[in-house]
C-alpha cells in the first residue's frame, strides 16, 4: 500500500534549482516510499543538488520538497533530525578518532554525551569496524573510513537514509557486507533507504524501485522488478551440466531458447561451474518442457525464475531516450555487445 | 563478528534541545584545540604577567595597610615604619594618578578604586591583548578553514545543526580561550587584592570590578575572535588564515605608530616655532620690562621612569590617541579604558567604538554567508 502524500518519506513537486543560468533540476517530481530506493544517473544529473534539496540546504527557484510531510526549508531541523547522511566526499573532523567521529555526530544530533558513546561502539560493532575505530579518521583506510562515515549516519536512528556512493572503496566482501546492512535497515526495522550511485549491479540487487535522473530531469521511474522486465516473457535457468545438450533438447521440443552468462553473484557455485539458458516463456507448457529436457539430459537444476533485463540496458535506454542520438549509439552499442557475448 | 555485536537497535531516547550543539561544538573544539603543545604554553606563559599585577596589588595594600599615601616625612613625623613594599606602594599609587600629597589625609577608598582600576587594565591592556592575538592566532585560522578543507561542513549541515549554532559553538571554542587568558587572570587578581587587603569589605568597595573585568573582556574578546573567525572563513588554508590575522595586527599597529609618530612630529616643529617666536618676544620683553619677564612653566611631575610603561597601559596619557581606532590592540585599550571608568572624553572614545562595532558587524556579516556557502555551491 502507498502511503498519503504527507506521510512519504520524501515527495517533490515540479522542483527547480538554478545556479545562475544554468538549470540543475528542471521540474522534478518524485516520491521516495519506504524500502530501498535507488537513484542512478550520469556525472552532473542533479543527484547531490536533489539530496541537498531534501536537506534543506539549497534554496530553490520553484517546487515544493516535503520530507515526511516537513517542509526542509522552514522545518530544517526536525527534517534533519529524521534523516542520516552518508556523503559521497570524504567528510570528517581532523583529529578525531573513529569512535570519537561517530559519538560526535551522534550528539549534534541531539543524543546526550555518554549515550551517544554507547550507542556509537555499539552501532561501529555492528558495522564491523573492530579496533581501527580508535584511530583517528583521517590514518583509516577508505573503507573503514567508509563504515565510519555510515555509522555516524545511522547512530541517532534516523528514518530516512540517505547514501551517495556506499560501496566506493569497498572490497567485494566488504560491499555485499555493506549491501547486507542496508538490506537489514530497510527489512527490519523498516528504514526509508535512498541509494544514490553509478553501480547499477548494487541497485538491481537490494533495491526495490529506482529513479533515473538525467538533465535535471526524472527519465524513469518505477518498481525495478517490472522496469527490467524484457519485452517478451522469458525465463533464465541457472544449472549445472550439459547446458548445449538440453539446449538441442529444447529445440526438438519447439521451444526458442539461448545460452546466456550466469549470474555472478549465485553462491555457492562458482560461475565457471555453472551455466544459464534464457527461454521463451509466452507458451504455458515451455516450463514442464524445460524441466523434462532437465531430466532427460542430467543437467542439474540450481534457478528457474522470470528473467530480467540488466538495469544497466534500463538506464541506457532512459538516458537515450533523454539525450538524442549519442546516448541511444551508445545503448545500442551496448546492446549489440551483450548479443555477442 | 565483535563478542558485543548486538545487531542494530531502535534508539528511542529523549533528544537534548535547541543550543546543545553549541556546548559539542565548543567541547570538542576545546579538547582538540588543546591537544597543541603551543598552544598550552601560550595559555601558561598568558598567566605569568599576572605574577607581576600580583605583586603590585600586594605593594599598594601594603603602602594602605601602613598609611603611607601620604607624604615620607609626614610617615616619619608620626613614629611609622618606612617599609620597603610600602614605599613602593606608594610609588606606585602615585605612578597610576594617586593624587600628590598636600598635607590632607587621603581616602583610601577612593584611592584604592582608582589603582585598581587602572592596574586591571594595564594587565588586560598591555601583556594579555598581546598575548591573546598570539592565542587566537594559534587557534582561530584551524577553525573553519579545516572543516571547508576536510569538509567537515557536511558533518553539520546534514545533522540538526544551524548555521547559529555553529558559528556560536567555534566563537565559545575561542571565547574559552580568551577568558582563560584574559578574565580569569583579572578575576584572580581581584580576589587577591581583596584578600590581601587591611578588610574583606575591600570587595563590597569594588563590586563594580569584576562586573568591568568581564565587560572588557567581552570587548576583547568578541571583534577579534569573529575577525579571526572571518579570516579563516574566507580560505581552506588555515596559514593563509593565519598569516591574514598576524598581518592584519602588526600592520595596524604600524601604521598607528606611523601616524602617530607624524603627529609628534609635528607637534614638536609647532612648539620649536612658537618657542622661538616666545624668545623673541620675550627677547624685546626683556628689554622693555626686565624682571617681569616670563618665565618658563615649571616641568610637569610625571611617574617615575620604570613605571612610566604602566602609566601609558593604565589610560594616563592626556593626549586623545586620534588614531587608536586604525589599530585593533589601540582601539581595544581605549574601549577599555572607558569600560574601566579611565578614558570619559567621547572624542577619545567614539572612533575606536565605532571601528570595533565596523569590524564586528562586517565579520559576522562575512561569517554569516561563508559557514554554508560550500553547501550552497
Amino acid at each position: 500500500m502507498i502511503p498519503s502524500a504527507a506521510a512519504l518519506p520524501v515527495h517533490l513537486t515540479n522542483v527547480v534549482k538554478r545556479y545562475g543560468r544554468r538549470t540543475v533540476l528542471d521540474g522534478v517530481s518524485l516520491e521516495v516510499l519506504p524500502g530501498i530506493t535507488g537513484l542512478v544517473g550520469p556525472n552532473g544529473a542533479g543527484k547531490s543538488t536533489l539530496v541537498r534539496a531534501m536537506l534543506g540546504l539549497v534554496r530553490l527557484a520553484a517546487g515544493t520538497v516535503r520530507v515526511f510531510g516537513l517542509d526542509p526549508q522552514r522545518s530544517p531541523r526536525a527534517v534533519r533530525q529524521s534523516i542520516g547522511v552518508v556523503p559521497e566526499d570524504e567528510c570528517s573532523v581532523p583529529g578525531l578518532s573513529g569512535v570519537e567521529m561517530v559519538r560526535y555526530a551522534a550528539q549534534l544530533a541531539g543524543l546526550p554525551g555518554i549515550e551517544a558513546l554507547r550507542r556509537a561502539h555499539e552501532v561501529l560493532d555492528w558495522c564491523d569496524a573492530g579496533q581501527e575505530r580508535y584511530r583517528p579518521v583521517e590514518t583509516l583506510s577508505v573503507g573503514v573510513r567508509q563504515k565510519v562515515a555510515f555509522a555516524a549516519a545511522i547512530v541517532h536512528d534516523p528514518q530516512l537514509v540517505i547514501l551517495d556512493e556506499p560501496t566506493n572503496g569497498l572490497d567485494p566482501l566488504e560491499r555485499r557486507a555493506m549491501l547486507g546492512r542496508l538490506t537489514t535497515l530497510a527489512r527490519d526495522h523498516g528504514k526509508t533507504i535512498l541509494i544514490s550511485t553509478h553501480v547499477l549491479p548494487d541497485v538491481q540487487a537490494i533495491c526495490e524501485r529506482v529513479i533515473v535522473l538525467a538533465g535535471g530531469r526524472v527519465r524513469l521511474s518505477g518498481s525495478i522488478r517490472e522496469l527490467t522486465l524484457p519485452p517478451a516473457p522469458e525465463d533464465r535457468l541457472e544449472g549445472i551440466g550439459p547446458l548445449d545438450d538440453m539446449l538441442m533438447s529444447l529445440a526438438g521440443r519447439g521451444i526458442t531458447a539461448r545460452r546466456v552468462a550466469p549470474a555472478p553473484e549465485a553462491a555457492p557455485v562458482s560461475p565457471a561451474q555453472r551455466g544459464a539458458i534464457l527461454f521463451d516463456a509466452s507458451s504455458a507448457s515451455s516450463v514442464p518442457a524445460v524441466w523434462e529436457a532437465a531430466r532427460a539430459t542430467g543437467v542439474v537444476v540450481l534457478s528457474l525464475e522470470r528473467a530480467q533485463r540488466p538495469l544497466e540496458d534500463v538506464f541506457l535506454e532512459a538516458i537515450a531516450q533523454a539525450d538524442g542520438p549519442a546516448h541511444a549509439a551508445l545503448s545500442s552499442s551496448s546492446g549489440d555487445d551483450d548479443a555477442a557475448a | 563478528m565483535p563478542l558485543h555485536d548486538v545487531g542494530y537497535r531502535p534508539w528511542r531516547g529523549e533528544r537534548c534541545g535547541y543550543g546543545h550543539a553549541v556546548g559539542v561544538i565548543a567541547g570538542t573544539g576545546i579538547r582538540l584545540a588543546w591537544t597543541s603543545r603551543w598552544l598550552r604554553r601560550a595559555v601558561f606563559f598568558a598567566w605569568s604577567p599576572a605574577l607581576l599585577f600580583a605583586a603590585s596589588f600586594f605593594a599598594f595594600e601594603q603602602a594602605v595597610d601602613q598609611g603611607q599615601l601620604g607624604t615620607m616625612q609626614e610617615q616619619a613625623r608620626a613614629g611609622r615604619n618606612l617599609d620597603g613594599v610600602g614605599v613602593l606602594g606608594a610609588v606606585l599609587a602615585r605612578s597610576l594618578g594617586a593624587p600628590p600629597p598636600d598635607g590632607r589625609p587621603l581616602d583610601a577608598n577612593s584611592t584604592r578604586h582608582m589603582v585598581w582600576a587602572r592596574l586591571l587594565l594595564a594587565f588586560m591592556r598591555a601583556p594579555q591583548a598581546v598575548l591573546l592575538a598570539v592565542v587566537v592566532g594559534l587557534v582561530a585560522p584551524t577553525l573553519i578553514s579545516r572543516d571547508l578543507r576536510a569538509k567537515a561542513w557536511l558533518v553539520y549541515f546534514t545533522r540538526p545543526v544551524g548555521k547559529l549554532e555553529y558559528i556560536l559553538g567555534k566563537m565559545a571554542i575561542l571565547g574559552v580561550l580568551v577568558a582563560a587568558i584574559t578574565m580569569l587572570p583579572a578575576l584572580a587578581l581581584w580576589a587577591l587584592g581583596v584578600l590581601v587587603s587591611p578588610s574583606v569589605w575591600v570587595a563590597v568597595a569594588t563590586w563594580d570590578l569584576p562586573l568591568k573585568i568581564i565587560l572588557a573582556s567581552l570587548t576583547l574578546a568578541v571583534p577579534t575572535v569573529l575577525m579571526a573567525l572571518a579570516y579563516s572563513s574566507l580560505t581552506a588554508e588555515s596559514r593563509i588564515a593565519s598569516f591574514a590575522w598576524f598581518a592584519t595586527w602588526a600592520a595596524c599597529w604600524i601604521a598607528h605608530t606611523a601616524l602617530t609618530t607624524a603627529d609628534l612630529v609635528a607637534a614638536a616643529e609647532v612648539t620649536r616655532l612658537s618657542r622661538e617666536e616666545a624668545a623673541q618676544e620675550s627677547f624685546f620683553a626683556d628689554e622693555a620690562f626686565g624682571e617681569f619677564a616670563t618665565v618658563p612653566p615649571a616641568r610637569q611631575r610625571s611617574a617615575p621612569r620604570g613605571f612610566r610603561w604602566l602609566s601609558r597601559a593604565a589610560g594616563l596619557d592626556s593626549e586623545i590617541d586620534r588614531w587608536a581606532w586604525l589599530s585593533p590592540y589601540h582601539a581595544l585599550g581605549v574601549v577599555q579604558a572607558w569600560i574601566f571608568g579611565i578614558e570619559t572624553r567621547w572624542r577619545a572614545v567614539l572612533p575606536p567604538l565605532v571601528s570595533l562595532l565596523t569590524v564586528t558587524a562586517v565579520s559576522s556579516l562575512v561569517l554569516w554567508r561563508r559557514v554554508d556557502a560550500p553547501a550552497r555551491a
